[in-house]
Order: C-alpha cells, then sequence, then structure tokens
C-alpha cells in the first residue's frame, strides 16, 4: 500500500514503443518516490527519457511494465480514459510549447481544465487565476494575440487553476528567451508555493535544476543519480 | 465521468470558427446535396400533386370513355349518362387549308357543355367555352402554317370555317397526349359536316362524365363499365390518372432526378469525409490539448460531433433554403410541358426527406475520422504530425449503419426500388473499387525500385508514406470523375437518340384515311411531282383483343384482374390490318404465312412479344372486337417485328378474309427523295386536302421537332438538375487537392530549401497527380459509362448511343481541372522565398 505523504510511487515502471518488429525500450524498470510538496528536477540527455518518463507519471502515456500510483490514484491498469478522466483536477501540466487551444481566450482556456472536472465557478476562477499570473488585462485575447511569455503564463494559469495535486513542467522555459524564461520560472515557483503542489520539472538548465529540492538525472531509460542540492552543498 | 452536454457544447462553440473555416467542405457538399434533393422533391410533389387534384380539369370530367371509328350506340349512352352529365366530342388528325397553304392539325370537336371543367383561355383575354357554328379556336402554329390571322377563313375537309380566336390555354391538353399537329376546336356537328366521320374513318369519340354524385368512385364506374360492355372497344380515364403517360413521365424523372441528387450526396459523402479528416488533423493540437487537460475520447468525440452536426444543420437548411429557392426555375423549364404552379412551393415531406439525406450523409460519412479521432492517445498526437490515426473498426460499423439508413430511406421512397438499390449498390461498389485502387496503387508504389532521382523518389513516395491521402485522393478524383462521365454519356445519348436514330429511317408523311377507291389516284397525286416518291398503304382500321387462347380454353380479357407485363396489345383498341404477304421488316419465327388467295379460316399473324407474353402459339385463338362485331381467327405464325423501322408494324397482322369486309380506309407512308423542294411539298399537301378531303397528312418532321423540343425541355431540367452533381464533384475534387497540399506543404518547402527549382517542384506536382489522374481517367470511363448505361437503357428505356468524342471531352476537361489546381494550389508557396516559407511552417 502506497504510503499517503507520497505524490508519485513507481516500481519498476517500463516503456516499450514502435512495433513488434521493433520494438524500442524507453523506460527500463525506474523505481521512484517522489512526497508530496516536492519540487523535482528532471535532468539528462536528449534520448535519456525524460519527457517519456513525465508522460507516463503524468498520465499521458501508458506504462508497459510495472506499477504507479499518483495522487492516491493507481495508474497501473487504467486505460486511455480512465488516465485523461484521473488527470482531471489532480494533474496540471506545462509544455514547452504552450500548447493553447488556438480558438479560445486565455480566460477560455483556463476555464477548460474546471470545467472538464466538473468544478463550480469555472469562469470567474480563470480571470481570477490570470490576475494572479499578471494577465488580467488579457483575459479575452486569442493565443495569437499573445507574447511567448504571455502564452507560457496563460499555461501556467491553465495548469494551476483547477489546484492539482501535481505539476509537471517539460522544459517551460524552451521556447523563451533568457529574461522571459527567468520570470516564467519565478512565477511557476511561487504559483506551486501558493497552492503546495507537487512540482516536477524537465529542464537542462542547471541553475534551475540547484533551486529544487530534489535532482534526478537520467541515462538510457533509468535514474542514473538521485541528490537533493541542498544536501550536496558544502557545509 | 462523461461531460455534460452543456459543457461539451460550451467546449465545442468555443473552438468552432463562425464562418465554419475548416468545415467549409463540408458544408458545401451538404448544401449542395440537399439543395438537390430539395430541388427535386419539391418539384415532383407540386407536379404529382397537380396532377391529382386537378384531375377533373385535365381529363375534363370525372371519368372518360372512348371509343374508335363510332359514336356511343343508344344503350352505352343510356347507361353511361345514368352516372351524371355528358359531354360528347370527336378528335382526329386531319388537314386545314386555304387556296395557298394546307397544314395538319389536330381537330377537336366539343358538344356545348365542353368544357365541364376549366376554361379555354384565347390570346386575347377571352374566356371561353366551345365554339358554335363555324367558328374555330385555332392554335397560333396553325395560324401560321395557313398564312392567315383571327377573322380569316379556311376549310376543313368540305366545311368552311372562321378562325375566331388563338388558343393560350386548354383545360384538359395534357389529357390529350402527344400531339400530332396544331389542335383546332370546333363545334361537335363539324367533322360530319366535313366528310371526316365516314364508316372505317380513324377517329376517336370522347365522352366525359361529370358525376350527378362526386362522391362516386371513378373506379368502381370504369370496373361496372367494362363488364356491361366487354366487347365495345372502351378505352376509359379517371380523373386520377387523366394523364397516365403524365404520370409515368414524371414518375421516370422524379426516379432519374433522385438518382441525380443521390449521386450528388454521395459524391458529398466522400467531400465530407476527406474534409471532415482534414478538418480533424487540423484539430490534433487542440485534441491533444484537451486530453492532456483530462478530455476522454468519448468527450472528444462529443464535442467535435457538435460542431460537425451544427456545421451539416447549417449546410442542410442553406440547402433547403436554395432548393426551394430554385424549383420556380425548374419549373419554369417543364412549361407547357407539366402542369405545376408558379412560384414558391413548399412541399414539407420532400423537405424533411432531403434533410434527412443531407444528415445521415453527414452522419455516416463524418463517422469513420470523428471515431478514430477519439481513440488516439493524447502523447502520440502531439508526439508528430505524420502518424495517421489508428484505424478503428468500430468507424465501420458506425459507417455502415448510416449508409444503410441512407440505402432504407432511399428504397422505402423511391417508386422504383430496384433501380435505386441497383444503383447505390453500384455507387457502393464503385467505392470499394476505388478505396481498393488505392490500397493497390500505393502497395504498388511501395515495390517499385527507388528511383535514382531525388525528385520522382519524392513523386512515389508522397504516394505511398505514412499518412498520404492516396486513398482519399483516388476515391474522390475516381468518383468525382466517373461522375462528370456519367452525365455526359447520360445528356449525349439522350441527344443521340433524339438526333441520330429517327431521321434515317422515319418517312417523310403519314397519310390516314386514304378512300380505298382513291388509291390509284393517290399514287398518281404523289408522282406527279415526285416520281421517285416510294409509297406504301396499308389497310387500316381500329380494334380490341376480346379474347385468346386455346380453342376450348380461351381467356377474355374483361376477366383479367391485371394486364400481363408485356402484353400491351389487349389494353384498349389498336391498329389492325390484313396482308395478303408477309409484311415488310417482318420475319416469321413460327408457322406459315398463308397464300394471297386464302379463303378457309380466317387466320392471324401476331408480334413475338406479345404472343409470348400472354402465351399464344401457333394453333391458338384470338378474338378481337372491330365497331362491335367479335371476329375470331386461328394463329397462323408468329412474327418478329423491327418497331425501329419506322413505317406501318402492326401486332396482329390478320388474312384478307377475316376482316377486310369492315369498314375502313388506307393509311400510307411517303418517303420523298433527298432534298425534295418545299414548294413542291407544299403543291402535294394542297392537292391532297384538295383531292381526298376526309384525308389528313402527319409531318413527321414536325413531330420531330415537337418531340425534340420536349425532350430538349426534359434535358435543361435534368441538366440543371445534373449541375448540382458536377458542382459536388468539382468540391470534392477540390477538397481533396487541398487537402493533400496541405501535406505536401513541408516538403516543397525543405526541397526548396535543400536546392530544388520552381520548375523541379511544379513537375513533381504533375508527375504525381498526372499519374494517379491517368489510371483514374480509365476507371472513371468502365465506372461511369457502366451506370449510364444502366440509366439510359434500363430506367429510360433508350437505345445506348453516347458520344463518346463529347465523353472523353468532359473527361479530359475534369483531369485538366484536376492537374490546373494542384499545381495552383503550389504557386504560393514557389513564389516565396525558401527562408521566409521556412519561418512559416
Amino acid at each position: 500500500m502506497t504510503s499517503p505523504s507520497l505524490a508519485i510511487s513507481a516500481r519498476n515502471l517500463t516503456l516499450t514503443l514502435g512495433s513488434t518488429a521493433s520494438p524500442v525500450t524507453i523506460l527500463r524498470g525506474i523505481d521512484l518516490d517522489i512526497a508530496r510538496g516536492e519540487v523535482v528536477a528532471l535532468l539528462g540527455p536528449s534520448g535519456s527519457g525524460k519527457s517519456s518518463l513525465m508522460a507516463v507519471l503524468s498520465g499521458l502515456e501508458r506504462a508497459s511494465g510495472g506499477s504507479l500510483t499518483v495522487a492516491g490514484a493507481d495508474f497501473t491498469n487504467l486505460d486511455e480514459d480512465g488516465l485523461a478522466s484521473a488527470r482531471r483536477g489532480r494533474i496540471g501540466i506545462v509544455l514547452q510549447a504552450f500548447h493553447l487551444l488556438p480558438t479560445m481566450t486565455a480566460a477560455e482556456n483556463v476555464a477548460t481544465p474546471m470545467e472538464l472536472a466538473a468544478m463550480a465557478d469555472a469562469a470567474p476562477r480563470a480571470i481570477a487565476e490570470l490576475e494572479a499570473v499578471g494577465l488580467g488585462h488579457r483575459t479575452g485575447h486569442y493565443p495569437t494575440q499573445l507574447s511567448g511569455g504571455e502564452q507560457q503564463r496563460v499555461a501556467i494559469a491553465r495548469a494551476t487553476a483547477p489546484r492539482p495535486d501535481l505539476i509537471f513542467a517539460d522544459e517551460p522555459t524552451g521556447n523563451l528567451d533568457a529574461a522571459t524564461g527567468e520570470e516564467i520560472i519565478n512565477l511557476l515557483f511561487a504559483r506551486r508555493a501558493e497552492t503546495g503542489a507537487t512540482l516536477l520539472i524537465i529542464t537542462h538548465d542547471a541553475s534551475l535544476a540547484a533551486r529544487c529540492e530534489r535532482v534526478l538525472t537520467m541515462a538510457d531509460g533509468v535514474i542514473a543519480s538521485d541528490t537533493r542540492p541542498a544536501l550536496a552543498a558544502p557545509a | 465521468m462523461s461531460l455534460p452536454i452543456s459543457t461539451a457544447w460550451a467546449i465545442a462553440r468555443r473552438d468552432l470558427n463562425a464562418r465554419f473555416r475548416g468545415l467549409r467542405l463540408l458544408l458545401v457538399c451538404i448544401f449542395l446535396g440537399t439543395a438537390a434533393l430539395a430541388a427535386i422533391g419539391t418539384l415532383t410533389n407540386a407536379i404529382e400533386r397537380e396532377l391529382a387534384s386537378s384531375g377533373q380539369e385535365l381529363l375534363g370530367g370525372d371519368l372518360e370513355v372512348e371509343v374508335w371509328q363510332r359514336d356511343l350506340r343508344p344503350d352505352e349512352r343510356a347507361t353511361i349518362a345514368k352516372y351524371g352529365t355528358i359531354s360528347s366530342g370527336y378528335r382526329m388528325q386531319a388537314m386545314a387549308s386555304t387556296p395557298d397553304a394546307a397544314a395538319p392539325i389536330e381537330l377537336k370537336a366539343v358538344d356545348a357543355k365542353w368544357p365541364m371543367f376549366g376554361r379555354l383561355v384565347l390570346t386575347d383575354g377571352r374566356s371561353v367555352g366551345a365554339p358554335s357554328g363555324t367558328d374555330a379556336w385555332i392554335a397560333q402554329t396553325a395560324l401560321e402554317r395557313l398564312g392567315i390571322k383571327v377573322g380569316d377563313s379556311f376549310k376543313v375537309g368540305t366545311v368552311t370555317l372562321r378562325a375566331a380566336g388563338i388558343i393560350k390555354d386548354e383545360p384538359d391538353r395534357l389529357s390529350e397526349g402527344f400531339q400530332l399537329g396544331p389542335t383546332i376546336i370546333v363545334a361537335q356537328d363539324i367533322p360530319a359536316k366535313a366528310g371526316l366521320l365516314q364508316p372505317g374513318a380513324l377517329y376517336q369519340s370522347k365522352h366525359r362524365i361529370a358525376f350527378a354524385d362526386p362522391a362516386r368512385d371513378p373506379e368502381a364506374i370504369e370496373d361496372a363499365l367494362t363488364k356491361q360492355f366487354p366487347t365495345a372497344g372502351f378505352d376509359i380515364r379517371t380523373r386520377d390518372r387523366a394523364s397516365p403517360g403524365a404520370d409515368r413521365f414524371v414518375r421516370q424523372m422524379s426516379d432519374f432526378l433522385t438518382l441525380v441528387g443521390l449521386a450528388a450526396l454521395v459524391i458529398a459523402g466522400i467531400g465530407i469525409a476527406g474534409g471532415v479528416s482534414s478538418y480533424l488533423d487540423q484539430r490534433r493540437s487542440s485534441i491533444a490539448t484537451l486530453k492532456v487537460l483530462g478530455a476522454t475520447s468519448g468527450d472528444i468525440v462529443r464535442i467535435y460531433a457538435m460542431q460537425i452536426g451544427v456545421a451539416a444543420l447549417a449546410g442542410s437548411i442553406a440547402g433547403l433554403v436554395a432548393g426551394v429557392a430554385v424549383t420556380p426555375l425548374l419549373a419554369g423549364a417543364l412549361q407547357g410541358l407539366l402542369p405545376v404552379e408558379s412560384g414558391f412551393i413548399i412541399a414539407p415531406g420532400a423537405l424533411l426527406l432531403a434533410a434527412s439525406y443531407g444528415l445521415l450523409v453527414a452522419f455516416a460519412f463524418a463517422a469513420a475520422p470523428l471515431l478514430r479521432a477519439r481513440t488516439f492517445p493524447a502523447m502520440a498526437l502531439m508526439r508528430s504530425g505524420i502518424v495517421p490515426l489508428a484505424r478503428d473498426w468500430r468507424a465501420l460499423i458506425v459507417t455502415g449503419i448510416g449508409l444503410a439508413a441512407i440505402c432504407a430511406l432511399a428504397l422505402l421512397t423511391t417508386a422504383q426500388p430496384m433501380l435505386s438499390g441497383g444503383f447505390l449498390l453500384g455507387a457502393g461498389g464503385a467505392l470499394v473499387l476505388l478505396a481498393g485502387l488505392g490500397w493497390g496503387i500505393q502497395t504498388l508504389a511501395r515495390r517499385l525500385p527507388r528511383p535514382a532521382n531525388p525528385l520522382l523518389r519524392s513523386a512515389l513516395s508522397n504516394i505511398h508514406r505514412p499518412g498520404a491521402p492516396t486513398g482519399a485522393l483516388v476515391t474522390a478524383l475516381g468518383f468525382g470523375l466517373a461522375a462528370f462521365v456519367l452525365l455526359a454519356a447520360v445528356q449525349s445519348a439522350i441527344d443521340g437518340n433524339i438526333a441520330q436514330r429517327v431521321p434515317k429511317e422515319a418517312p417523310d408523311y403519314f397519310v390516314l384515311d386514304v378512300p380505298r377507291d382513291k388509291e390509284p389516284r393517290f399514287f398518281a397525286l404523289i408522282q406527279q411531282d415526285f416520281p421517285k416518291a416510294a409509297i406504301r398503304t396499308v389497310p387500316t382500321m381500329r380494334g380490341a383483343v376480346i379474347a385468346y387462347g386455346p380453342k376450348d380454353k380461351m381467356v377474355r380479357v374483361a376477366d383479367l384482374k391485371e394486364i400481363p407485363e408485356g402484353a400491351w396489345a389487349l389494353r384498349g383498341e389498336r391498329g389492325l390490318t390484313y396482308a395478303d404477304t408477309l409484311p415488310q421488316g417482318n420475319s416469321l419465327t413460327d408457322g406459315q404465312w398463308w397464300s394471297p388467295f386464302h379463303r378457309g379460316e380466317p387466320l392471324v399473324s401476331v408480334d413475338a412479344r406479345f404472343a409470348e407474353a400472354v402465351g399464344l402459339t401457333v394453333g391458338d385463338y384470338l378474338t378481337i372486337g372491330i365497331l362491335g362485331v367479335e371476329r375470331t381467327a386461328r394463329v397462323a405464325n408468329i412474327r418478329e417485328i423491327d418497331w425501329e423501322s419506322m413505317g406501318f408494324n402492326f401486332a396482329l397482322v390478320f388474312s384478307r378474309n377475316a376482316i377486310a369486309d369492315a369498314p375502313h380506309n388506307l393509311s400510307a407512308t411517303i418517303d420523298l427523295p433527298e432534298g425534295a423542294d418545299t414548294a413542291a411539298r407544299g403543291r402535294l399537301l394542297r392537292a391532297l386536302v384538295k383531292e381526298m378531303p376526309s384525308s389528313s397528312v402527319i409531318e413527321v418532321g414536325g413531330i420531330l421537332v415537337e418531340a425534340r423540343k420536349l425532350l430538349q425541355q426534359v434535358s435543361l431540367a435534368t441538366l440543371a438538375a445534373a449541375a448540382v452533381t458536377v458542382l459536388a464533384g468539382l468540391a470534392v475534387l477540390m477538397g481533396a487537392i487541398a487537402a493533400a497540399r496541405q501535406a505536401r506543404t513541408y516538403d516543397t518547402v525543405m526541397l526548396r530549401v535543400l536546392g530544388a527549382s520552381r520548375r523541379q517542384i511544379l513537375l513533381l506536382q504533375l508527375a504525381e497527380y498526372g499519374l494517379l489522374a491517368a489510371v483514374l481517367a480509365l476507371v472513371a470511363l468502365a465506372l461511369g459509362g457502366g451506370l449510364a448505361w444502366v440509366v439510359i437503357t434500363q430506367l429510360f428505356e433508350f437505345d445506348w448511343l453516347p458520344d463518346w468524342g463529347e465523353v472523353l471531352g468532359v473527361l479530359g476537361l475534369g483531369v485538366a481541372l484536376v492537374l490546373a489546381f494542384a499545381l495552383a494550389g503550389s504557386l504560393p508557396l514557389l513564389r516565396a522565398k525558401p527562408a521566409r516559407a521556412l519561418r512559416e511552417l
């Protein structure tokens, strides 16, 4: 039985993609526990399996083997629809390419996950969330009318609005310039602190990793190292 | 937990562009298909309603009794008079003449009670009844042929008449059937005075009854009269079938036009499938994002089904409005041919049917791409744009259910379920064939050796690579091109039947009621000016088949519940003749011809098709009634008749001793030499009128002009309806090419970045589409030609006479359009500088 203090508990997690004739193993037996409220960075070279691990942990991808519990829900045997339902209200995701819905305004984008989770007062809460990320004056704008930084703010607001247990961020500053990226990271951390959610960030940025409580480094489909920068700091 | 409908609608509404961008092909296809069916259904409904409700006016009564070559006997008249008021008259071919001109006419003689329903309207606005004295109401064409004006005199037979008014609207015109000359309406006693009612003359006496009790059932009275007078040779029509010919024509037209509409819908379906696939492909990112945010696959289906449903509904409503709006135009094309009210017509049943078809087609063809989209995992959608959506076999089941519903609806609402069913099966088979062909082309392309030339290599791989729209292109292009071939073949075959076949074999004139004793003079008159004219005369009288079969087991026609299929000769009265030798153009299939000097048992020769239909063989007997007298003859032989020789052909030919003593005249055909002088023709007609005033001449050329005009009106109406199918085909072609072009954008830009010239890119497109179009043109020719054959020979029962030059020309135009559109779409990309195009990718 999983401890209630754990946000994520994974045992022997594997992921194999491709055809049966030529399968490709992306994740090779991952064991991982992440406590509630932890802020975790996920590092590793391209092709190490970072995005795939995040996809599995966030329920975007079904694991090929092993067991997985996320925010108290057993993801192991859920199908695609089950995973989608499990994500509602429980998991917020911020992606590198923002992935806002182009035909909806900023406010509608933020309201959508709350509506999907059948939460009351989605519209006013969306406005409030946008104000919290500094976009109270852009609620009626469409994504094409927003800058890259503004779009990512909307994405953050969308991810945090339902007050999820977990937030996953896959290279959230990858498409932004350094200054804007810094602002976004600060915002992400601030929103996480306010909501108390567990945060898992994929990043190449060592300085960002240093701001996290825990750093997992992946290599070739396994977790090669699991360090705590604060503990590793020189005395 | 499923998304509530209101939430799904909120999300769907936000994502749906107000101008339906991305769903326009679906909208256009539904619009065209629904508009076509709405217009066709509304028009035929209106015509059928008019035929049904105006039956009394069209027929001129509740019931009509028609009999050849005689008037009603006193007992017959007394029986009919019991049911109500009788209005009697005559109808016959005759000649009208002045000292300078002669014209074949259709003479209609009416009594003072005519018309019992409706009014005759003259061109000067007067609404009149029967003419009196020697006044005549005359058709404009007759006036022109005679070179006279209102108030002038002219002769018919031996009587001088006065043109008292020009006919504009004749209330019972439609029930008279096809005219062999312009109409002149005179008082009832004129034909007798003009010497046109001699014994043996070919005329009809018509007696219309207006029931004293309007609630009487006309069919019951028809049955009663037939039973009471089984040998009278009555031809009876009721107000419910005032014009059986028009009914049949409307039904055939309706069925053909419905097939055209269904063809438009099937093509629309292909467009819808392509359009929805393309739309959902463009929505991959949004679908993925929604799934990331927690939408299940069921939610995705609900959201996008709502969008597609709204677009389909919008297209259907617009189509219904357009269909109602164009109906008056179609009605205008059929003016004078069929009764139809002017102005806008709303036929709720027809509109509901059209909308049902439109929405069912949307459902059936959108289901597959919609259900495919639901099953794909969020991560895979976000991973790569070229990975195709996974096949979902449930989608095929849903599509199958939709298609079955469409077929069921078509079969339940058509008058010819077998034909419509055959057409739909054929269309379905064509789609399956094309889908298979698409797969075959892709497989072949995959297996061919990779060309060294990078452009050729690219062209080939474009056909078979994952996600290649080859299947959709092949289906859309194949069906679209086949539709062009179908329509071109049908139109040209109809034109061919009108223009090519008849004039070669038809004589210049038919002459009726040539007195037997004046036959030598008749020949002399013609050969005076035309020594090389081919003249043929046959004795002609009218009679009806009373009974047939083996001697001891003869079947009486009056006892038959229904006429056997193909036994048309049992219906009413028909032309009868006698001959000493086998008629020209006929050949014996069984039995022997009698000697010219035969004096024994009366004999008869029977048409092979009729004999087969009623089971007559050599040795059986046939009883006919002529002028109320029964005569029986033994079947001596069975004949094969070449009905298309356009000469005199009779289903029943008797030995001289069987019927020659009945009162009768001769009918004749006159074939003038090529290029016969018009003035000499006019002289001949006037001479015939002068010497044989009771004879009447039918100008075949004039009939053909009328028939051509008639068929051209029909052709125009069908072309208008068929144009919708062509438009739908074009929309689908353009949509398929546009969708394929989007997939090519990336390749085109990258090839330019890598150094390919614009000319090379264009050649690449040309190679790819040219190859596909060439293969599909052959397939389209076979498919479209086959379907056209079914329509022409089975539905219209015409000869298969398409103009292959026209068909190939239309097909070539279609292929040229495809290539032009495919190339045109690439031009903007080719004009942009590679760097800029790369940024915009």
